[in-house]
């Protein structure tokens, strides 16, 4: 193995510096988990065939762009109704606001917690955590690191479900067709909050975490002599 | 290009680590960052493709049968997957109801399909055609499978339905909460799993 | 639980640190392959119980689908789903509309080959508005069971409801009639003015002669339907102005707007319960239904020489206030002997309805009919035209005896007979009129005349007098008269000063009359005193002695 660059451990195992696969100059397979040595990006893994990279490509610009275009439908998502009720009594703009009101007030505070949680406190802290996490890597500050990455963990994890409501709005629009009595169609708000949460998790998956632990740049894999060099003086 | 050999390299920060043997019901965690690096496969091996069976059978009848069914003054309507998208559709909301359609049916279903496609001929110890690909679909998939995120809408429209008309559960309902519990079992499963067992095997390990 | 283990010491010092084992949570048993089976086994399951409770399929055809839903209309026997719609197509021809049901299992029995199908929608007809829940609920697909043997798979729909199902109870006769009248389907049946049932269909006889009607009368009414019963249209208003005056007569308030059929044995004597089916002739109206048969007819011929105006075919033939027969046909001759017009009427006559009424019974004759004309025609009988109703100047014709006429010779053996005829009392009117008038044509009217003028020359001048001492009265009396009546004024006034409250004679008056009254006290104070002391009359009034 030809290994590069300073291995040794200090005195506190944790604040060692953890070798990484740039530093090291080796290539990893983000598919099958192989690690190359003396690969170049773009060469296609042993193993699997998947093309090798460091890092996602173009990985904050890409985020960025999904993530102002989450945003904008935000407003939208929120603002127009996203649930039209048709009955004999009259008809009802429900926005999901005005759901999770509805369900608070007819003693449903369970339901009106769920809903609040999933349509509303769920996208806001993505948009919110993810806005973060690119400004902290495109700073590349070493603030708060690991818990940068639990919360990136945590978007991944939360994010399919900001789609309840959705769901919850297709399902009543095709179960209550009772024409004459009660009618629900959705409104042009569900399409835009569904936007949002694809758009939202696209964002999530083109983000690179690794970009948090980035002190510098990341060099592509031919540049080991400048890392060598780098490193030497250091 | 070099293998370097029992080195895993961590997906959350990057660091690079030796490969632990792992017993059965061990997850690896990276230190830095606390990311899965990986897990031991255990008994999945031997379990997967039952349930994938099983899923596609729930899968099927989930779709087929109702899902609820109301009753309003003597009036009644019901419903399937199939017919709240179409009904979504009918109102001029294609692209909500091509997500729909997509994240609970057309997702995955193909999830569940290229699993018994790969499965099998892996049990005989051959790879089925398509394998490379195929296994990058299905990793690249995984998020966009959303049962279980249906599985609570639809709980949450019954409890805002039961205010105003009488509801009935359908067999579909019954069928979508057993596939929501076998598919977080099928779909734990880490792709990367499925190169171990390929390599293992042509390393006749 | 986890246990976490520490990571291991790196093997060498250039190896990398290994990593952070944790042992995870088991929670799957090995049996593995009992799941998918349970799966298939559930899914197996409800397939099985769908096709299961699957009835047989038919296809019914209807001019329009209007309505009917896919997958939702459903088909109903007695408020019960028995069916439901799967698909709708246009027929190849475009003629009408193809509708694919499915029955459930119970209802295989409804694919008998007379099954009925028709569809409910709110409807409006004779009989009332009907299906108004379909309004709410949508149209759905009725049904009524049929009982043939065999089973068809497709079936014509009705367009309109049938009125009665196999499964009413009741029974169905059929009516003879000349026309429909006002009559159609739905039309009701009545028995004593309540509804007991109804037309269910009406059809034209093959030769075109008339028309034969379907009632059908429900239970437990029908058990008063006997053989003997009679049928008559009691639609509208049955207004009749006869020789006997207006009649007006009316079954119910519904029968003026929809027509009606009613029903009833003649004096309550129905005979045996009648069997379904049993035809019936449907009278005009109620009299001519209960009047029973005529008998044999007799035709005869009148002539009559007066104006028959007011005599028309159909005119009752009276005897003494019997109605025996009626006119038939009216015509003008021209008798070339006599070369004079004559009125030749054909009249028909049911002798049979003099007998009844008279309550005779029927011995056997020694002598037969044309005898027995001959003799009472030898008694005096004769036709003669009356009038029946001044108002309308409807005429009949009254056969009675009238000893004082002219004897006739008939030929009785003619036929159709020819009786005499006597004028009509119409004329004696008219003569009497003239006699009228030749009466007062003898009045002198112009003596009367020239008395009144003269009567009328003297009141002319007595009124000029009247005049004159009218004018006398004013220019001469009536100054004077002026002045009287200013003196009387005058006299008055002074009158009334008198005695007006604060004049001198009131007062005079008022004092004398207080004195009056003491005076008048008193006196009775003498009085009194005297009565308690008579002598004192005589021996005065004695001194006050102490009291």
């Amino acid at each position: 193995m030809n290994m590069h660059g300073p291995q040794h451990p200090h005195d506190h195992p944790e604040d060692a510096p953890v070798p990484t696969v740039a530093s090291l100059g080796l290539l990893a397979c983000h598919h099958c988990g192989t690690v190359w040595a003396q690969a170049e990006e773009g060469d296609a893994c042993g193993r699997c065939g998947t093309h090798l990279q460091r890092r996602k490509p173009d990985s904050l610009n890409r985020t960025w762009a999904l993530l102002v275009a989450a945003c904008l439908m935000y407003i939208p998502a929120n603002l127009l109704p996203v649930m039209i009720t048709r009955t004999l009594f009259g008809t009802q703009n429900d926005t999901i606001l005005s759901g999770v009101i509805y369900f608070w007030v007819s003693g449903a505070y369970g339901l009106a917690a769920i809903v609040f949680v999933a349509s509303f406190l769920v996208p806001l802290f993505k948009l919110t955590a993810l806005m973060l996490l690119l400004i902290t890597a495109q700073r590349r500050t070493d603030w708060r690191r690991p818990e940068r990455a639990r919360l990136y963990h945590i978007i991944e994890i939360i994010g399919r479900w900001s789609m309840l409501d959705v769901f919850v709005v297709s399902l009543l629009t095709g179960l209550v067709q009772i024409q004459g009595f009660a009618v629900i169609t959705a409104g042009v708000g569900i399409a835009a909050f569904g936007a949002v949460v694809v758009l939202t998790m696209l964002a999530s998956i083109s983000f690179d975490p690794r970009l948090t632990w980035d002190d510098k740049p990341v060099a592509p894999a031919g540049d080991n002599e400048v890392e060598k060099k780098k490193t030497a003086t250091a | 290009m070099r293998e370097v050999s029992d080195t895993i390299a961590c997906e959350g920060c990057d660091a690079v680590y030796q490969r632990a043997p792992l017993q059965p019901r061990d997850v690896a965690r990276c230190p830095r960052c606390g990311s899965e690096l990986e897990r031991h496969a255990g008994n999945q091996r031997r379990r997967i493709l039952p349930l994938t069976v099983a899923s596609l059978i729930m899968f099927a009848i989930a779709n087929l049968f109702p899902i609820v069914e109301i009753e309003l003054q003597g009036l009644r309507s019901q419903t399937t997957l199939a017919g709240a998208v179409l009904a979504l559709m009918a109102e001029g909301m294609s692209v909500v109801a091509l997500l729909v359609l997509a994240t609970t049916l057309l997702f995955p279903l193909l999830q569940l399909c290229i699993l018994v496609w790969l499965l099998v001929p892996l049990a005989r110890d051959r790879q089925a055609p398509g394998f490379a690909w195929l296994v990058r679909a299905m990793q690249s998939l995984r998020p966009w499978g959303m049962i279980e995120v249906f599985l609570l809408g639809v709980l949450v429209a019954i409890v805002k339905l039961s205010s105003m008309a009488t509801v009935v559960a359908g067999p579909a309902l019954y069928a979508f909460m057993a596939l929501t519990v076998l598919l977080t079992s099928v779909l734990s499963f880490d792709p990367r799993g499925f190169w171990e067992l390929v390599f293992q095997r042509q390393e006749g390990a | 639980m986890s246990e976490p283990t520490p990571p291991p010491p790196p093997a060498e010092p250039n190896a990398p640190p290994a990593p952070k084992v944790v042992r995870r949570r088991d929670w799957l048993p090995s049996l593995i392959w009992l799941i998918p089976i349970v799966a298939a086994l559930v899914g197996v399951t409800l397939v099985a119980r769908i096709l299961m409770q699957r009835g047989p399929e038919i296809v019914l055809t209807f001019k329009t689908a209007e309505g009917l839903e896919a997958g939702k209309t459903a088909v109903k026997y007695k408020d019960v789903q028995i069916g439901i719609v799967q698909s709708l197509r246009l027929a190849r021809d475009r003629s009408h509309v193809r509708v694919t049901v499915q029955l459930t299992k119970e209802a295989d029995g409804f694919t008998a080959s007379d099954t009925r199908y028709w569809v409910v929608r709110p409807r409006l007809d004779t009989s009332g508005i009907s299906g108004l829940g379909t309004l709410l609920s949508g149209a759905y697909i009725g049904a009524d069971a049929g009982t043939s043997e065999d089973s068809a798979s497709e079936f014509t729909g009705l367009e309109v409801p049938p009125i009665v199902t196999r499964d009413a109870s009741g029974q169905q006769y059929l009516l003879r009639a000349a026309d429909i009248g006002s009559l159609d389907v739905g039309s009701p049946v009545y028995f004593r003015r309540i509804k007991v049932g109804q037309v269910a269909a009406y059809e034209l006889d093959g030769d075109g002669r008339g028309v034969t009607l379907r009632v059908f009368v429900n239970a437990p009414y029908d058990k008063f339907v006997g053989v003997n019963t009679r049928f008559w249209h009691a639609s509208g208003l049955d207004a009749s102005i006869t020789a006997s005056g207006v009649k007006l007569r009316t079954q119910s308030l519904a029968t003026i707007l929809l027509g009606g059929i009613a029903f009833q044995a003649p004096e309550d004597a129905m005979g045996p319960v009648a069997k379904e089916n049993t035809a019936y002739t449907l009278a005009e109206d109620e009299s001519l239904a209960m009047k029973p048969p005529d008998g044999p007819s007799q035709s005869m011929l009148m002539y009559f020489n007066e104006s028959l105006r007011g005599l028309t075919p159909g005119a009752a033939v009276d005897f003494r206030g019997v109605v025996i027969g009626e006119v038939k046909s009216i015509g003008v001759e021209f008798d070339r002997s006599e070369r004079e017009f004559r009125m030749p009427v054909l009249v028909q006559i049911y002798p049979d309805r003099l007998r009844r009424r008279a309550g005779e019974t029927e011995p056997e004759s020694r002598y037969t009919q044309e005898q027995r004309l001959q003799f009472l025609i030898g008694k005096g009988l004769r036709a003669q035209l009356r009038n029946g109703n001044l108002l309308t100047g409807q005429m009949y014709v009254a056969l009675d005896f009238f000893p004082k006429a002219p004897p006739v010779k008939v030929d009785v053996s003619k036929n159709p007979v020819e009786l005499p005829t006597i004028q009509g009392s119409l004329e004696d009117l008219q003569t009497q009129v003239q006699e009228i008038a030749a009466k007062v044509n003898k009045i002198p009217f112009e003596e009367l005349g020239k008395d009144m003028r003269v009567s009328l020359a003297t009141l002319n001048k007595t009124l000029t007098g009247a005049e004159q001492l009218a004018k006398t009265l004013n220019n001469d009396v009536s100054p004077e008269i002026t002045a009287a009546l200013k003196d009387v004024r005058k006299t008055v006034d002074s009158a009334n000063r008198t005695l007006s409250d604060d004049s001198p004679l009131q007062q005079d008056m008022r004092q004398t009359l207080q004195e009056l009254t003491r005076a008048a006290g008193s006196v009775r104070v003498l009085t009194d005193y005297l009565e308690r002391h008579p002598e004192s009359l005589l021996r005065g009034k004695p001194d006050d002695k102490k009291k």
